[in-house]
């Protein structure tokens, strides 16, 4: 019987499969219709990339569709941010950004494309820069800055053109101290080598450091935040010393491309504030000591132009000498 | 709560019916990703994950462990038998693996890297659980000079790696090495020989590279012919040979666990190095170098047991210190945070049961791959009977869709068939392929590590020497380099002592 009706069955299971790809364009009140993809700008396992597959179960419950991620970590996640820019912007394709990375690489290097002209969605997390010593050297702030200020001090940048790059240069010019800068891939790389003390310091994403805080091989001197972190209830602020130190933060969210229009920005804003309030996903988060600080398409877009890309053109200067210094 | 107890309890643990049967839907489930060219370990466990989140930590982290050790396995199951690494881990597993397949031994080299994952992997592990803390502490007394130096002390194997062809077996090393340059320099933070084009501003993606250099010139050279990719059209030896085979070499499989071992637990060092220097070091100390990478079983063996002993090296760090090695081990480390188990010397009190239930499951893990290995051999192996004709599409399609698959680029196709006429070409001129890996794997290691070793000393070399670790080094490497000419200058003095 099956073999009598094999062709025919093969023809149905074919065109069946084909129907899937006619699917009707999108408008703003039927979105969305089809899977939605979250493009990530770097690898699987990296931060974006699992806080992306946190919270696509969730949007895929609220939205009804499936929520699926594709990793694109060519050339530092560059190739797939400029293809984000020419994406088409049916909602369909949205990109789970690290803020204020993909600024920083428009000012550092050559790049086609504009994070000012995505269309901003939502942002969840936030993290914040610490400033990390080996457990056997500096006791206090105060000890490290007079040591620092006397002589120049190694420190350890977790990789070039990253978020912890910026705030270390910064965090230095604001201090008044000379580094000597050793560049890594990676934090596990910096933060390898500031515990077994080849380093003598390094300023890093707090919850980077945590490991290695608790095993009693680094000590934290101070925080760049508006707030104590509630992971580390001793370490003072900046702030609290009495020092202006702008915070250079990372912001976690998703864009879509530029000129998407509003009515489906606005779904899928929704979307994902639904999605942070749920339970299930504010005890993930807990787990992973996400700090979530959620910002709405316009408060993510005043960041972006606020605060992101001031940040980098007051400190870009300092980045690019330091190439210009380590060319000649 | 003694020590005893706890891994008697893990025992229990692991024993559970519901811990068993994620331990084996994770070994199925990693065999699958892990022979897959361009589904590595790390996006097998971030697509798993999903699937895990409501599982206790114990049965999750059993299910993660035996999905990231099998990935390793599944890797080599196809570089043994259609010569397509899955991850570049698996590179040095095709060099010997590969031509015992055209021997007919097929069976055999899947026996012998059953074994080795078995045996190589509990050392390691046995390792793992004696004395993680210690070996944590022994790799943060690596710094970027130790790092440098332990570089150079591999690539100096390259000088027993190429006695015989020197000349091509140096023009492959320094080509390697060149093509370590390419792409964004990670300390000054500028690009290098990558003409504009993006694909390649990482540096050479290994994986693509490796997908052209073995599957995709070997399809070309299966295409030559009409026969299979056993040469004598039929399977020889049988399980029994590769068992006996395997437990003919306790030198090999020592040396190479340890090595295999060492190199895991150093941070960022990685699988693909392990596998390459064990495979070099037994062709330097063989009595008959000239097999190897002609289906010789002894390179096997060193190559798939440095692999497995590695992997537990890798998980030292990640636990001990919650310092990952590699990207597969980074995202172990995610699911470890996400599942309340804070790595840290902490760990093993707070979360002994599920750590040491993961431990106990990987070295169960191991036996499955053995027993699993013993159980399909004789079936997977007969892949190597059928005609070119039908084999040769397949390795192409399913090789360069991995390509693809890695960064979902078209671009990487590209690459790899550029390294595949690469391979060709060194292929049909006997150029040795073994030395363009290590400079390839090799040279970015080298370099970063010299340059940062030189900041941090303020220009001074000294740093290179002052070390123990680095005194140890460049003693191995002097070693090393001298060791092919050892031998005639010990028969030359032995004449000069007779003669006179």
């Amino acid at each position: 019987m099956f073999r009598k009706y094999q062709k025919l069955f093969v023809f149905l299971l074919v065109s069946g499969i084909s129907l899937f790809w006619f699917t009707p364009a999108a408008r703003g009140a039927d979105f969305p219709q089809k899977p939605i993809k979250i493009i990530i700008p770097a690898d699987a396992g990296s931060g974006e990339d699992s806080e992306a597959r946190g919270i696509a179960p969730f949007l895929q419950q609220i939205l009804g569709v499936s929520v699926t991620i594709e990793n694109q970590p060519g050339a530092g996640g560059k190739i797939a941010l400029e293809r984000f820019q020419k994406t088409t912007p049916d909602g369909y394709t949205l990109i789970c950004n690290n803020l204020p990375k993909s600024i920083i690489y428009e000012h550092m290097f050559k790049v086609d494309f504009k994070t000012k002209e995505y269309s901003p969605v939502f942002a969840w997390s936030v993290s914040y820069n610490l400033l990390v010593v080996n457990a056997e050297t500096w006791k206090t702030f105060e000890e490290f800055w007079k040591a620092a200020k006397a002589k120049p001090l190694s420190g350890g940048l977790s990789a070039i053109g990253g978020t912890t790059h910026l705030g270390s240069l910064a965090v230095a010019k604001e201090l008044g101290i000379k580094a000597n800068w050793v560049p890594f891939e990676g934090m596990a790389g910096s933060l390898a080598a500031l515990a077994g003390k080849h380093l003598d310091f390094s300023i890093v994403t707090s919850t980077n450091a945590i490991q290695l805080i608790n095993a009693g091989k680094l000590r934290p001197l101070l925080m760049f935040s508006d707030e104590r972190d509630a992971l580390f209830r001793d370490v003072p602020t900046a702030k609290e010393r009495g020092l202006d130190i702008p915070t250079v933060i990372t912001v976690r969210g998703i864009q879509a491309p530029p000129k998407t229009p509003p009515a489906i920005v606005k779904i899928l804003e929704d979307a994902c504030a639904k999605a942070i309030k749920d339970p299930a996903y504010m005890e993930w988060a807990k787990k992973r000591r996400m700090v979530l600080k959620p910002m709405g398409s316009a408060k993510y877009m005043e960041y972006i132009l606020k605060e992101g890309y001031p940040t980098v053109e007051k400190y870009q200067g300092l980045m690019k000498e330091g190439q210009e210094v380590k060319k000649s | 709560m003694d020590s005893s107890d706890v891994v008697i309890q893990a025992i229990y643990t692991v024993f559970q019916w519901q811990n068993l049967a994620a331990l084996i839907g994770g070994s199925i489930y990693g065999i699958i990703v892990g022979a897959l060219p361009g589904l590595g370990p790390s996006a097998g466990m971030a697509l798993a994950l999903p699937l895990t989140l409501k599982w206790p930590p114990a049965t999750a982290l059993i299910f993660m462990g035996s999905l990231y050790k099998c990935c390793n396995y599944g890797g080599s199951l196809t570089a043994i038998l259609v010569n397509t690494p899955g991850d570049a881990s698996n590179a040095a597993t095709i060099l010997d693996g590969y031509p015992m397949c055209e021997k007919g031994k097929g069976a055999v080299a899947m026996v012998l890297s059953g074994a080795s994952a078995m045996v190589g992997g509990t050392i390691g592990m046995v390792c793992l659980i004696i004395s993680a803390p210690l070996l944590a502490e022994f790799a943060l007394r690596f710094g970027p000079a130790e790092y440098c130096m332990t570089a150079v002390f591999a690539l100096s194997i390259i000088a027993a790696v190429v006695k015989g062809a020197t000349l091509k077996g140096l023009f492959a090393a320094g080509l390697g090495l060149i093509l370590a340059t390419v792409g964004f320099d990670t300390i000054v933070g500028q690009l290098r020989f990558t003409f504009g084009w993006a694909p390649i501003e990482d540096g050479i993606p290994v994986i693509q590279a490796l997908v052209g250099l073995f599957a995709v010139t070997q399809a070309l050279v299966l295409a030559e012919s009409a026969r299979s990719i056993s040469r004598i059209g039929k399977l020889e030896g049988g399980i029994w040979e590769g068992v006996v085979t395997y437990f003919k070499y306790p030198y090999n499989i020592i040396r190479s666990s340890v090595l295999g071992l060492i190199i895991g637990v150093l941070p960022g060092v990685g699988q693909t190095s392990a596998g390459l220097i064990a495979w070099a070091e037994a062709k330097r100390e063989s009595k008959h170098p000239e097999t190897f990478g002609r289906g010789e079983p002894e390179g096997v063996i060193a190559s798939e047991t440095s692999t497995n002993a590695c992997m537990p090296g890798d998980l030292v760090c990640t636990i001990a210190l919650g310092i990952p090695g590699s990207v597969g081990a980074a995202v172990f480390l995610g699911i470890m945070i996400l599942f309340g188990i804070i790595p840290g010397p902490l760990v093993f009190r707070d979360s002994g049961n599920a750590i040491y239930s993961l431990f106990i499951a990987l070295i169960l893990t191991s036996f499955l791959i053995f027993i699993f290995t013993v159980t399909v051999s004789g079936y997977f192996a007969s892949v190597t009977l059928l005609p070119n004709h039908i084999i040769t599409p397949l390795i192409l399609v399913i090789s360069l869709l991995g390509s693809f698959a890695i960064r979902n680029m078209m671009e990487d196709i590209l690459i790899s068939l550029s390294f595949a006429v690469l391979g060709y070409v060194m292929l049909k001129t006997g150029v040795p392929l073994v030395p363009l890996l290590l400079g390839l794997v090799l040279g970015e290691m080298v370099e970063r590590n010299y340059q940062r070793a030189l900041m941090i000393a303020g220009g001074s070399h000294s740093i290179f020497y002052s070390s123990v670790i680095c005194k140890i080094l460049i003693f191995l490497t002097i070693l090393s380099l001298a060791s092919p000419y050892l031998g005639s200058v010990w028969q030359w003095f032995v004449k000069k002592i007779k003669g006179g």
